[in-house]
This record gives C-alpha cells, sequence and structure tokens, in this order.
C-alpha cells in the first residue's frame, strides 16, 4: 500500500480495522506514527466537538412532550364541548326562527278596529297634513294631500311592529288605514276580513299600507286615493 | 362489562406510561449527542436548540413507528435533518449564510481549551458537506456506511469526504504552525 492511498484510508477513517491498513502500518514505521499521529487529533476533535449543552435540555424535552400530550387530550375534549356547543346553537337557532317566523298582522289590524271603534282622538287639534307627515316620517313616507275625513292619526303596535294608524271618516262609514313598515319578520296578506271587517293591502316600496272598512264597504276608492297621495322616500 | 373496562383503560395507561418511559430514556440517552450534533450541523446555539426540541417533539409523536431501539440513534438524526431542512424552507428570506458567520466566540467557550477553539473554529470553517458526515462519525460513531445510508450518499462518496475533511483541517493546522512558528521565531 502506498503512501497516498495509506493516508487517504487513515483520514477516511482513523479507527479503521482493515487487515490492509494494519498490515502496511506494522510493516513501516512512519505508517505507524502518522496513523497514533492522525488517532490522537482525532481525539482531540472529538473533545472539540463536546460543546456544552444547555443544561435544562433535558427536562425541557421532557416537559415539551407533556404540554403536547395535555394539548392533544385537551383538543380531543374539545370535540365533545363544540359538538355540545353545535347541538345548543343549533337549538337555539331553530327557536329563533319559530319566534320570528313572519307573523301575518292582518288578524292584527282587525282587531285593532274593534277598539278603533271607541277610540277618540287623543289630539283634540284637528288632523291636518302636517302632523300626519310628522307621523309619517318616521317610515320614511309622506302624503302630498291630505286624505278627506281623516280623524284620528296616532302609532300602534301591531303584535310588535310599530305603525301609523288613521281613522278616516268616509261616506263608506269610518275606514282605517295602516301604515306598516316593511319588515322580513312580518307578512301582510293582501286580504284579510271577519264578521264585521274586511281589509285590504297596498304593498308599496318601503311599507304596506292596510285598508280596512265596514264588511260591505268598497275600499276601492280609499285604496286609490292612498296609493295616489302617499310616497315613500328612499 | 365494567371491569373489562376497567382493565383495558389500566391496559391503556400502562401502555402511555411505557411509553412515556421509551421516551424519557430516548431524551437521556441521546439529547447531548443529538444536540451537539444540531449544533454542528447548524451552528447556532439557539437554533439548535429549537430544531432538537422541535425533533423530540415529532420523536414523542411517532414514537409508536420506532420499532427497533438501535434504530433509535439514526431515527432521530433522520427526524432532525428533516426538520432542519423543513427550517431553510419556512425561513429561506432572513437566514444568514451561517457559514460567513464566526460563531465561536471567546465568550461562548472561554473555558475550553485553546486546542479546543482552534479546532472548534477549523471544524465550523469546514463546508457541511465535509462538515457534516465528519460529525457523524465522530459524535456517533458511525462507518462510512452508516454516513452514507443516512444522508443519502454511496460510501466511497463519504470515505472521499471523510478524507478530504481531515485533510483540510490537516493543512489548516499546519499552517497555522507554520505561521505561529514565523511569528514567534
Amino acid at each position: 500500500m502506498d503512501e497516498l492511498e495509506f493516508r487517504r484510508r487513515i483520514y477516511a477513517d482513523p479507527e479503521t480495522t482493515d487487515s490492509d491498513v494494519v498490515e502496511a502500518a506494522k510493516a513501516d514505521g512512519n505508517k505507524r506514527s502518522f496513523w497514533n499521529e492522525q488517532k490522537q487529533l482525532d481525539k482531540q476533535l472529538k473533545q472539540a466537538l463536546k460543546v456544552d449543552v444547555p443544561e435544562d435540555l433535558a427536562s425541557k424535552l421532557i416537559w415539551q412532550q407533556s404540554t403536547d400530550e395535555f394539548n392533544r387530550y385537551k383538543r380531543r375534549s374539545r370535540w365533545y364541548l363544540a359538538m355540545a356547543a353545535s347541538v345548543a346553537f343549533a337549538v337555539g337557532i331553530g327557536l329563533t326562527m319559530w319566534y320570528h317566523q313572519p307573523l301575518s298582522i292582518g288578524g292584527q289590524a282587525l282587531a285593532h278596529m274593534q277598539y278603533a271603534e271607541m277610540e277618540s282622538a287623543h289630539s283634540l287639534l284637528p288632523a291636518d297634513l302636517n302632523m300626519v307627515n310628522a307621523k309619517l316620517a318616521s317610515f320614511g313616507g309622506s302624503f302630498s294631500e291630505m286624505l278627506d275625513g281623516v280623524e284620528v292619526v296616532n302609532y300602534c303596535h301591531l303584535s310588535t311592529v310599530r305603525s301609523l294608524h288613521l281613522i278616516v271618516n268616509t261616506p263608506q262609514g269610518k275606514m282605517s288605514v295602516f301604515v306598516v313598515p316593511e319588515r322580513g319578520d312580518i307578512s301582510v296578506p293582501s286580504e284579510f276580513a271577519d264578521e264585521q271587517y274586511h281589509g285590504e293591502s297596498i304593498k308599496m316600496k318601503h311599507a304596506n299600507v292596510m285598508i280596512v272598512g265596514d264588511k260591505d264597504a268598497d275600499l276601492s276608492d280609499m285604496k286609490k286615493a292612498v296609493s295616489e297621495r302617499i310616497q315613500f322616500s328612499a | 362489562m365494567f371491569g373489562r373496562n376497567k382493565s383495558d383503560s389500566d391496559q391503556v395507561l400502562s401502555d402511555m406510561k411505557a411509553k412515556h418511559q421509551r421516551y424519557e430514556a430516548l431524551v437521556k440517552a441521546f439529547h447531548a449527542d443529538i444536540y451537539r450534533y444540531a449544533f454542528w450541523l447548524i451552528k447556532d446555539q439557539s437554533i439548535a436548540e429549537d430544531v432538537v426540541q422541535e425533533t423530540f417533539l415529532r420523536a414523542w409523536r411517532s414514537l409508536d413507528a420506532l420499532n427497533d431501539e438501535k434504530a433509535a440513534k439514526s431515527w432521530l438524526i433522520t427526524i432532525l435533518r428533516r426538520e432542519n431542512a423543513r427550517r431553510f424552507e419556512r425561513k429561506q428570506f432572513d437566514t444568514v449564510d451561517i457559514d460567513d458567520c464566526h460563531i465561536q466566540d471567546d465568550t461562548q467557550h472561554a473555558d475550553g481549551e485553546l486546542k479546543d477553539r482552534e479546532l472548534q473554529r477549523l471544524l465550523g470553517g469546514l463546508s457541511v458537506e465535509y462538515r457534516e458526515p465528519l460529525i457523524l462519525q465522530l459524535i456517533f460513531g458511525f462507518s462510512g456506511e452508516e454516513i452514507g445510508n443516512q444522508l443519502g450518499l454511496n460510501k466511497n462518496t463519504v470515505m472521499t469526504r471523510l478524507f478530504r475533511a481531515r485533510n483540510q483541517l490537516k493543512e489548516a493546522l499546519e499552517k497555522q504552525d507554520e505561521q505561529r512558528g514565523r511569528v514567534n521565531g
């Protein structure tokens, strides 16, 4: 084995036990001392590689493992929690939807007629266009011209919906005009009736107008008058 | 029925306990060498520590996949090398070329021998393709074949790199001695 090959082999692995390397070293004192030298250097290298290990590294590694496990366990239990939360949430949503299903307020309007009969003007001042418009303004609407024979203008609640109630004296008897703001959760039937009254509604851009009169009253004139005179701003 | 459930959960608990013990044994046996390997691979103490932590966390999570305790060392090294590679994928932008930095400053190794420090500086100066096989050999006592398996190289390539690594170290040492000789003489 020549010098170069010997060095190559020793450099590649000073701990080698290959027999040809060992034989070559036995036969040549220079090779032997080169090998020893190299072994010595390797010892020093090993020593030099032994940099300080952070003192608490082992405990950190064990600690982080238990936190990881704990977090996973938490995640697992959170799964059940999430499930329960979802169910509760779904029930909540269901109940709310059920609660808020569109309420039909035709019947409410009819019920109001019962005491509209008895109702007298809260204000003794005659209802004029300004007053009506002032009240209607909160719904974004106004009359361009006063309806004939308006006696009472009042807010009233049809179920949970605040609306404007006008009681109008007409040749066909007393009629009520309800201005109901448009809301997603209410439905206004186009016609409704009971033993005493009947009503029709006009669907407008931002509101519904319901006109209720006596059972036999003809509502068409009033419908026409209202739809011509009322307007809603955006 | 309850009786059986109880013994099942006892079984799970004792499996868990066994896994813990196995993990702790793994940590105790290898954390120092794995850390040193990481340090010499990365040449930064705190990054090395992070990578080691990530390595052992992954090892813990897939501890069941480790069937052969004798393979534990190279298994950990494989995980560590993957973690280290991931680090480069993750933050390519804010890494500096670590080969350009001299991290072996005097404060870190103030207590080390002068010779140690000199060798450490030289080891750190080797390019990683020579440094890595050398530290695998020196720290873990891997054979050329084992190093080849670990690094995905054939044995001859590994032996050549080991030869060149030591050759470079030797040359650098001789050069230093010469310089020192000149200065002193």
